[in-house]
């Protein structure tokens, strides 16, 4: 009882903007397809329009050759459709079970909600995800990673025959994508129709039998998997080629000086860290989801507190209690999530760039100087190719690429003497296309000498791009490799080293 | 491209306040035609000195009020503290004898101390502001009443006292306008001012937008809020020396009236209920088109019952505006 999905002629307009323009495409049942394209090509439009968020403007959505309309996701339930969107539609004070079983809760003949039955029922899905979550746990006590699963297994649960993930594996590691990919497959073989967006090339090729590739919000082509290749695919995107996106960046090696060391680094979530950064040099920081590093990030930078050990930088003792003296120190932090730690989204690019440095600003007469505000947000524009057609246009106009864009102009413009940027996940949720200009920008940061902590769950953008790659597992470094040993292989040994004894033993290695 | 965005945010920010100095001229109109249908009038000095008049308290009020909302924070209990100022003022002058101005010292200096404890729980503790400024106010209100007692031997009743100086201060006259007209706008200009010119302000204004972001480029949150609940006491207890100058009595039901009409203000002046956007000019008139409005109705006679309704629905009209402008601007975004 396979079921097929039809977009026929989906069109979909904004004020101002044309989002979508005549989609056609069938999704099978028992095949998985991939839908790809840069940010703003259409994707989570689609989605929204395929979950009753929002209604196309023309065109029609056919369930096994029916025309079918949905007004609300609610509809969209009924035909059977499930979509999993980026953004976790969870309610973090509740558990797990009830999470999972918020639309059909089982009730006692009291009509009072069965928590036992609630709790067996959850545990059997958990189990069957080979997952280890206590059903009765709080969302929001989870891990990031966990949650997420838990947002796939609610869909899961509905047993709807389309099923559509909206880049589900961002927030997870190589062992939850793992998980993931076997139960998609189960889904796949069970005749359900999955739909898989995602930017990430490798897993397209793993998990997928066809893609369809968006562009400016037209269907582009669709494409078989298994007889196309990723630079077809990245031409296709962005209709141009743009070859081997980690061969062609321009780069010079590290210098002798060592900008930061870190000794024995100790903090609530972080145990007995150490490791150096030169100048000029990008050290990749690794591990799974968890494993700490955005933690060591944090306590480098004076917002968690550090418990034990001690800070170099440029060989001097440093010990920071809030973050404007580790910047006033010559330390800068991109965070993981741009939108709700890195920027303010309603106001402009120059009050965004200018954030750190708004005390320098000050004319004679203790007022801000808009004109010297200006002049750095225009330099900082130039220099990293932000699209925008003003500095005074809010960032949250911007595609995510030139936000991030934003935070680095931030970061690195005349009015910083930034010595070492740290950046959080820089490319997370970015197209191709931008992504290649912010891994030059990196470069061409570091040439100047800067020292750069690069931290990325991207197992590919961390090998090609780091000089030297340090491994975190459990809140401890695993391990240490240059360049030279740098494969993914080596690096996911040293992610998981010992968790497949602790797996047996315990449960620290979910933690 | 640089001075076309510039001018692009002046003409915002102009439009803004001019749009709600339009509406209140459209209101002084309304009033001048209603009041002459009624045999009344209302466009004639005394009046608008009136309206003057009736800004200054619940203008020191917005100021705080104000500033702390564009942080994105509220202070309940500001209302409260300056009618605890009101009534330390009276204690410290009727019954321990205390010249004026160091009563009127001391009576700031205690309203600062709820104002730092408010801010201590709100950063420290992590109390969200609404419930920490709830519980202080009712604590602050109490504390009153004892003040009050301790004033008038164990009894909670109002306190008369006679003070040349303090009698200036509520009622003077300079060039024929009352002094503390003076106060209050040359308080507004300074505020106004320090949030739209100054570093400080805007570090206020990105707080109010993003307090993790700000914080994590570098702003230090946490002081920035603690002064701001300070200045909102501190305003609250400037507004409440003036109240029982005014009277020359430190009376139990000191600023009851005005619990609100800070917040008010200050909202329907322009300032988001989220923090982040929003000025003191805003605020400023949001305030004169509040008490133009209760006055003007007054003097056309309307029910004083149905003046309070009529100023739930002003600002309720004044919200969905926002709200709209809010939906128009999200939906431009949605692609």
């Amino acid at each position: 009882m396979a079921k097929t999905l039809e977009f026929r002629g989906i069109g979909k307009s904004y004020p101002g903007v044309r989002a979508l323009d005549n989609v056609n495409f069938k999704a099978e049942g028992g095949k998985v397809l991939a839908l790809m394209g840069e940010n703003g090509a259409g994707k989570s439009t689609l989605l929204k329009i395929l979950n009753g968020d929002q209604p196309a403007t023309e065109g029609e959505i056919l369930v096994d050759g029916q025309v079918t309309a949905f007004h609300s996701p609610h509809d969209a339930q009924v035909a059977g459709i499930s979509v999993i969107y980026q953004e976790r539609q969870l309610m973090p004070s509740m558990s797990v079970m009830e999470n999972l079983f918020a639309d059909s809760l089982h009730t006692n003949k009291f009509g009072l909600v069965d928590r036992n039955l609630l709790y067996k029922d959850a545990l059997e899905i958990i189990n069957e995800f080979g997952l280890n979550i206590d059903p009765a746990a709080i969302v929001g006590h989870l891990s990031i990673a966990n949650q997420q699963m838990v947002e796939v297994m609610k869909a899961y649960r509905r047993n709807s025959d389309i099923i559509a993930y909206d880049e589900p594996t961002a927030p997870l590691s190589e062992k939850e994508i793992d998980l993931l990919f076997k139960v998609i497959e189960k889904q796949k073989a069970a005749g359900k129709a999955i739909i898989y967006v995602s930017h990430r090339m490798s897993e397209i090729f793993e998990i997928s039998d066809e893609i369809v590739v968006l562009k400016d919000g037209k269907h582009v082509g669709t494409l078989t998997t298994a007889a196309t290749n990723s630079a077809e695919l990245i031409k296709m995107m962005v209709g141009r080629d743009i070859g081997d996106t980690y061969s062609s960046l321009r780069r010079n090696t590290p210098q002798e000086e060592v900008v930061l060391e870190v000794k024995n680094l100790s903090s609530p979530k972080v145990h007995n860290v150490s490791f150096k950064i030169h100048k000029g040099e990008i050290l990749g920081l690794s591990g799974l989801v968890g494993a700490g590093r955005t933690e060591v990030a944090r306590a480098i930078f004076g917002v968690d507190p550090v418990t034990g050990g001690e800070i170099y930088l440029n060989g001097k003792k440093v010990e920071f209690r809030h973050p404007r003296e580790a910047i006033d120190a010559g330390i800068a932090l991109c965070p993981e999530d741009r939108k709700e730690e890195g920027l303010i989204m309603y106001r402009s690019i120059a009050d965004n760039i200018t954030m750190p440095v708004v005390s320098s600003l000050r004319k004679r007469s203790k007022f801000i100087d808009r004109g010297k505000a200006a002049e750095v947000a225009e330099k900082a524009v130039k220099t990293f190719d932000i699209k925008t057609p003003s500095i005074f246009k809010m960032v949250a106009e911007l595609s995510g690429g030139n936000q991030q864009k934003v935070i680095l102009g931030r970061w690195t413009n005349e009015m910083m003497q930034t010595r070492l940027l740290i950046l959080d996940e820089p490319t997370k949720g970015i197209d191709v296309g931008t992504k290649a200009e912010i891994y030059q920008k990196i470069c061409d940061l570091a040439s100047e000498g800067l020292a750069v902590l690069f931290i990325s769950s991207e197992l590919t953008e961390v090998i090609n791009l780091s000089d030297r790659i340090v491994v975190m597992r459990g809140g401890s470094v695993s391990g240490e490799l240059p360049r030279s040993e740098a494969t993914e292989e080596n690096v996911l040994t040293l992610a998981m080293a010992e968790e497949k004894h602790a797996a047996s033993s315990g449960k620290e290695a979910e933690e | 491209m640089k001075s076309e965005g510039n001018s692009k945010i002046k003409s915002l920010f102009q439009n803004k306040v001019f749009t709600l100095l339009c509406l209140w001229l459209v209101m002084v109109i309304v009033f001048s035609i209603w009041a002459a249908a009624k045999n009344t009038s209302f466009l004639q000095i005394s009046v608008f000195k009136n309206i003057l008049n009736s800004l200054v308290v619940p203008g020191f009020l917005t100021i705080g009020a104000g500033c702390l909302l564009i942080a994105g924070h509220l202070d309940l209990s500001q209302a409260a503290i300056g009618a605890f100022g009101s009534m330390v003022l009276a204690t410290a002058i009727k019954a321990w004898g205390l010249p004026w101005y160091v009563a009127i010292l001391l009576c700031l200096l205690l309203c600062c101390v709820f104002g730092l404890i408010n801010g201590l729980l709100v950063v420290k503790l992590n109390f969200p502001s609404f419930i920490g400024t709830l519980a202080m106010a009712s604590m602050v209100k109490g504390l009153m009443y004892l003040f009050s007692a301790m004033g008038n031997n164990g009894i909670a009743a109002n306190i008369s006292f006679l003070n040349s100086a303090t009698a200036f201060i509520g009622s003077g006259t300079v060039a024929g306008i009352p002094f503390c007209i003076f106060l209050v706008v040359i308080a507004f200009i300074i505020f106004g001012l320090l949030m739209s010119k100054t570093a400080f302000g805007m570090k206020v204004t990105f707080l109010g937008g993003n307090p993790v972001a700000a914080t994590l480029a570098g702003i230090n949150a946490s002081g920035i809020i603690i002064l701001l609940f300070v200045l909102s006491a501190l305003t609250g207890g400037i507004g409440g020396v003036i109240f029982s100058s005014r009277l020359s009595q430190g009376s139990l039901m000191a600023l009851t009236t005005s619990q609100f009409t800070g917040l008010t203000a200050a909202i329907l002046g322009g300032i988001s209920f989220g923090g982040g956007v929003g000025n003191m000019g805003g605020a400023f008139i949001g305030l004169l088109i509040l008490n133009t409005f209760q006055i003007g109705m007054g003097i056309v006679g309307v029910n004083p019952f149905w003046v309070n309704v009529f100023s739930g629905v002003l600002l309720l009209v004044a919200l969905s505006l926002d709200f709209f402008a809010m939906l128009r601007q999200q939906k431009v975004l949605v692609h």
